[in-house]
């Protein structure tokens, strides 16, 4: 049995994410409402996974927002098709929303390359919007990094996910918070405060092993559930993100034959 | 064919879900295969996932050509082809993974065609635990079947564990009782 964490007695609601793996770890889902920071280096897998919960969401019925920063929405879209369970009526319905934040900045004129705290309110005050607006259950930010690089400052970015957070889970909005770091950064964040603020933390990263290069996923903190803090390891696939656990056996100073 | 009869009789008489270690002398592989994916399988609407780190998986579907067996129902997941292969020589039906130290990789495979194969049950071939004996230490291998094992019951799956009588070790043996329900031991003509 992995270890497992217990933050808070009381059981919450869960937003069952829909990956099989993920849930388990997460003994449900994730609670409903958390703000959930995926960090981890390029190419380990955050995007397909935030794709992931957003198309299941949308199979479920939640109303899915993906809001993207620095990639072109459409590109995007070329990655979940070849997704068995993706269907396109999930797009036609307004189920499975793409918004480019950049055309947000435009509309609300925020182009200021730093933003002080009355832009940090204008831009939450419209995602708040979009939000009640489309009736919106589940988020994606991708990256939450790329906004964070206009506010400059820690109490900026402190306030700017406070404000966030709080916004969304008073909708019964979970979202996940996409952060990219270098895989030789050892913190959860390249700023070092997203973390803090956020409820749960899980990270991606790769694993090399006698030359085999894995890519492992750990939910490192999830604030309203027990969870496994195991190292798992994740592969992307046509039916989607697969998980199993990392062998322990396995590690570099045990390993023989 | 006797061996043929033996084995896919003792196989329908284990419990759903059931996983056994398969005992056997090398010259009656063959028919185990056949008595397994052809009469067992069968019999039982069973989707065949068959992980190979002994021979390559294309040598089993020729045989299994030979024999006349449709490939409609079985997959490989192939530990020993990739290195070897290149992309136009691989099978529709066989997933590589790059070494039998993949571990991991092998359940991830598994997993995956579990998920394609939805509609039907399964029944899970490792073949052999000998030959993943020779790539993994007993205490990565014995993690993996336990997990393997547990996984594929979780799922109403079958597991099979193929253990060659003549590469067999008290290590592999204690693993074995450790893993699986039961052990079945094929005889052959006596
Ligand atoms: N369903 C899939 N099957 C196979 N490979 C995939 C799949 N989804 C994504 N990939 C590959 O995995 C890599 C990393 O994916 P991505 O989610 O973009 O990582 P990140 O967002 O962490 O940079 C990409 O190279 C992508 O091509
Ligand atoms: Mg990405």
């Amino acid at each position: 049995m992995a270890p497992r964490e217990r933050d808070e007695a009381e059981e919450r609601e869960r937003c069952i994410t829909g990956i099989d793996g993920l849930d388990n770890i997460l003994n449900g889902g994730i609670p409903r409402g958390n703000t959930v920071l995926i960090t981890g280096s390029v190419g380990t897998g955050k995007t397909s996974l935030c794709l992931e919960f957003l198309v299941h969401g949308a199979i479920a019925g939640e109303n899915s927002l993906y809001v993207s920063v620095t990639e072109n929405s459409d590109k995007l879209l070329t990655n979940i098709i070849p997704y068995d369970f993706f269907d396109r009526k999930l797009i036609k319905e307004g189920r499975l929303v793409f918004i480019d934040l950049p055309v947000i900045y435009d509309k609300l004129g925020l182009e200021k390359l730093e933003f002080e705290f009355e832009e940090v309110n204008i831009l939450i005050t419209a995602i708040g919007n979009i939000v009640d607006e489309l009736k919106i259950k589940r988020l994606v930010i991708d990256s939450i990094t790329s906004v964070c690089y206009r506010l400059k400052t820690q109490e900026n970015i402190r306030d700017f996910i406070l404000k966030l957070g709080a916004m969304l889970s008073s909708r019964g909005c979970t979202s996940l918070l996409v952060s990219e770091i270098s895989p030789a950064e050892e913190r959860y964040s390249h700023y070092g405060v997203e973390e803090a603020i956020a409820d749960g933390v899980v990270v991606t990263g790769n694993l090399e092993r006698r030359g085999d290069l894995l890519r492992t996923l750990q939910v490192v903190k999830m604030r309203g559930t027990m969870h496994s803090r195991a190292k798992y390891v994740l592969d992307l696939t046509a039916v989607g993100v697969l998980l199993v656990p990392l062998l322990k056996g396995g590690s570099v100073a045990s390993a023989g034959g | 064919m006797a061996v043929t009869t033996e084995v896919s009789e003792k196989l329908r008489a284990l419990p759903e879900a059931a996983a056994v270690a398969l005992r056997m002398k090398a010259e009656h592989y063959f028919d185990v295969i056949r008595a397994m994916l052809d009469v067992f399988a069968t019999k039982k609407s069973l989707d065949s996932i068959y992980v190979t780190s002994t021979i390559p998986s294309t040598s089993i579907i020729n045989a299994l050509d030979v024999l006349e067996i449709p490939l409609d129902h079985i997959w490989f997941v192939d530990c020993i082809s990739q290195i070897m292969m290149s992309a136009g020589q691989k099978h529709g039906h066989a997933i590589y993974v790059e070494s039998p130290t993949m571990l991991e990789n092998i359940m991830l495979k598994v997993e995956y065609l579990i998920r394609r194969t939805a509609d039907r049950k399964n029944l899970v071939i490792i073949d052999s635990i000998n030959s993943l004996a020779i790539h993994n230490n007993t205490k990565i291998l014995s993690e993996f079947l336990h997990i393997l094992v547990n996984n594929l019951r979780a799922k109403e799956a079958y597991t099979i564990i193929f253990s060659m009588e003549e590469y067999e070790t008290e290590e592999i043996r204690n693993m074995l009782n450790l893993v699986s329900d039961e052990t079945l031991q094929v005889e052959g003509e006596a």
